[in-house]
């Protein structure tokens, strides 16, 4: 990027907060491709936390026969770290996973197929007043819907597996 | 990760679609009536989490690589929207390949130093 390049980009660039936080922030009525876009990233953040930690936590069978846990090490150690997180509060922390992974997964499967096949999204029209998007009256709106019914579901369902 | 994004996005998806598969079946791996046992927690106890391991360890070592490719790599997107620059931009890359590979051996030893039971 040459000098005179840098100096516009930096002239037009906005705020650090205001830009960081824009693909969060865009308020949009009627729009229920918002709400799943910003659920999308928030579950993305939760998984992807609890995945570093269950890679770390399933080693245990390893690295606790070089560091024991209150002198347990290998499957002993395993039984008591699984003792210790079925306690319920972390079992609350599963639950919030295991919502986090349905909606990511069936919401996924959404964008894969409106974005990556580009199925479900309608035909580009010319843009008309009012300059209603028609992807957003297109088959996706309806599998969004889908979505966040289904998520719901399993949701539940892993409730009960998980506190049953 | 100096690849084009365009294709590096084209790895997110290819990810996406192994990972309906691959975290399906870990999924499925948690439904107690597979095992003859009653709760979720008894899905967890050493004599079936060792054998899932021996049956399936591949396929979890598989999901390892992949949802751990599919996640670094969207939070590395969301990093990128704070536009800091190309110094930033060559710290989120490396840092991507860090904890990438570092988790990636901690699988791997995992699934290949199992002990017995």
């Amino acid at each position: 990027m040459g000098s005179v390049d840098k100096e516009v980009e930096l002239k037009n660039r906005k705020g650090f907060w205001r830009e960081s936080l824009n693909p969060w922030l865009v308020r949009a009525k009627n729009n229920p491709e918002r709400v799943a876009y910003v659920l999308h990233r928030v579950t993305g953040f939760i998984i992807i936390a609890f995945l570093l930690a269950h890679i770390l936590e399933t080693d245990s069978l390893v690295w606790t026969q070089y560091y024991p846990i209150n002198g347990l090490t290998a499957w002993s150690a395993w039984t008591y770290i699984m003792h210790v997180e079925s306690a319920w509060y972390l079992k609350i922390g599963e639950f919030i996973v295991a919502g986090s992974v349905f909606f990511h997964a069936l919401n996924g499967f959404r964008l894969l197929l409106t974005e990556f096949f580009g199925v479900g999204i309608g035909k580009p029209v010319e843009p008309k007043p009012p300059y209603e998007a028609p992807t957003l009256s297109a088959p996706q709106r309806t599998w969004l819907y889908i979505v966040f019914v289904l998520s719901i579901v399993l949701w539940a369902f892993s409730a009960y597996l998980i506190f049953g | 990760m100096a690849g084009k994004a365009s294709n590096i996005q084209l790895w997110q998806y290819i990810t996406a679609i192994m990972l309906i598969f691959l975290l399906g079946y870990h999924l499925v791996q948690r439904l107690p009536w597979l095992y003859n046992v009653s709760t979720y927690d008894q899905t967890l106890t050493s004599a079936i989490v060792y054998h899932q391991y021996r049956v399936g360890g591949w396929a979890l070592l598989l999901l390892a690589y992949v949802a751990l490719f599919h996640g670094l790599n969207g939070v590395r997107n969301m990093l990128f929207e704070l536009h800091q620059g190309r110094i930033y931009n060559t710290v989120i890359n490396v840092l991507f390949w860090i904890v990438f590979i570092v988790f990636s051996i901690i699988a791997t030893v995992t699934v290949a130093k199992l002990p017995p039971i």
